[in-house]
């Protein structure tokens, strides 16, 4: 008799480095986006029901308050920008050596990008956009 | 000094579930890890079963996970993994006992990429020759010990053992790079399966475990480049 495969939780565990959070990073931000999508084509469903009208209506509040698109925007830009440099370095393996350096263009890219639009999310939020 | 060891213990007699065991022992920066389980082993607790052969990093037997990550047990030192240290078995792959785990899934996988030499040509009167080029394109890869930390660390093989995993395909790559060998095409085939290389993520995590420092993603992507473009540049 053995013990089952040690995966799962124990696998999220395992310590990787920078690119194994790039990776778990991906995948969570794919769950923020679906999230997102089901949230939006839900609220559009419920908001054509008779009955329903209301919980569409507060399901278009969740998703269009600024702390959540704060995270959709997170979700998006992050998951692209890893989403690009995967596949470049698919493409030209040449480059894999400097995966290191990728993953830090890579946050240079995505801070500032993301900085502006927390910035004018925030900015239309306080406002009353 | 003293070194805290924290150790993952399953007995299939006596155990329903695994459980970790605590060891406090004196200990100097140099040992490495695998002192510490022979240590334990020699006096607190017989039983406590790993694998071990060479003891210097080129046999692969004692591959383990070290404070969350995979080492060969003989090669990591405690002034690299601190005093407080938690040993555990691999990931991926069935524990059989303690740090024991069944290694044939791994093996299966690497036999089934045809791991050796494959040339029907009549032979030349001496050798067949190659030139330095030739030999360094596959050189890095001919390192690989079979330890398995590479596939045991990589979550695509987590999630599924039919995946090869990196280490056969570092294993395809030593024969499919060589000028002498004539069944790339065969390995290549075998690789672009549903559960061959273009499973791989890119994360690295084999890269970083290998105790030899092979460039395993790079070899991985040069595969699925030569399936890609049919070329073997």
């Amino acid at each position: 008799m053995a013990f089952g495969r040690l995966t799962g939780l124990q696998g999220m565990r395992y310590r990787g480095g920078g690119p194994m959070l790039a990776f778990l990073l991906h995948r969570v931000t794919a769950l923020g986006i679906i999230l997102f999508v089901g949230l939006h084509v839900l609220a559009s469903f419920a908001m054509q029901q008779v009955i329903w009208g209301d919980f569409g209506i507060f399901i278009n509040t969740i998703y269009e308050s600024p702390w959540f698109q704060i995270f959709v925007i997170f979700c998006v830009l992050y998951h692209a920008l890893n989403g690009l440099r995967i596949v470049i370095m698919d493409f030209r393996p040449g480059l894999l050596k400097y995966q290191r350096e990728a993953l830090w263009l890579q946050w240079f890219i995505f801070v500032p990008i993301y900085a502006l639009t927390i910035f004018v999310v925030i900015q239309r939020a306080l406002a009353g956009g | 000094m003293e070194a805290t060891v924290k150790i993952f213990r399953f007995n299939p007699e006596t155990d329903q579930k695994p459980h970790f065991e605590t060891y406090t022992m004196p200990v100097e920066s140099t040992d490495r890890v695998l002192d510490l389980l022979e240590y334990i082993k020699g006096n607190f607790d017989g039983t406590l079963s790993f694998r071990r052969s060479c003891a210097h990093g080129i046999c692969g037997s004692d591959a383990m996970r070290i404070n969350g990550r995979n080492y060969l047990a003989c090669k990591a030192l405690v002034k690299d993994v601190g005093l407080k240290i938690k040993v555990e078995p691999v990931l991926g792959l069935k524990v059989i006992k303690d740090l024991i785990v069944d290694m044939d899934p791994f093996f299966e996988h690497f036999r089934s990429v045809m791991p050796y030499f494959v040339n029907d040509e009549p032979p030349p009167a001496k050798e067949r020759l190659q030139t330095i080029e030739e030999r360094e394109r596959f050189d890095d890869t001919t390192k690989c010990i079979l330890c398995a930390c590479c596939t045991t660390s990589c979550p695509s093989f987590w999630a599924n053992q039919e995946y090869l995993g990196p280490a056969a395909m570092v294993n395809a790559h030593r024969f499919i790079f060589d000028s002498r060998d004539r069944a790339a095409a065969e390995r290549l085939r075998i690789l672009n399966d549903q559960f061959g290389v273009f499973r791989c993520h890119t994360i690295f995590n084999c890269t970083i475990a290998c105790p030899r420092e092979i460039e395993i993603t790079q070899a991985i992507g040069e595969l699925k480049n030569a399936i890609s473009t049919g070329a073997l540049e």
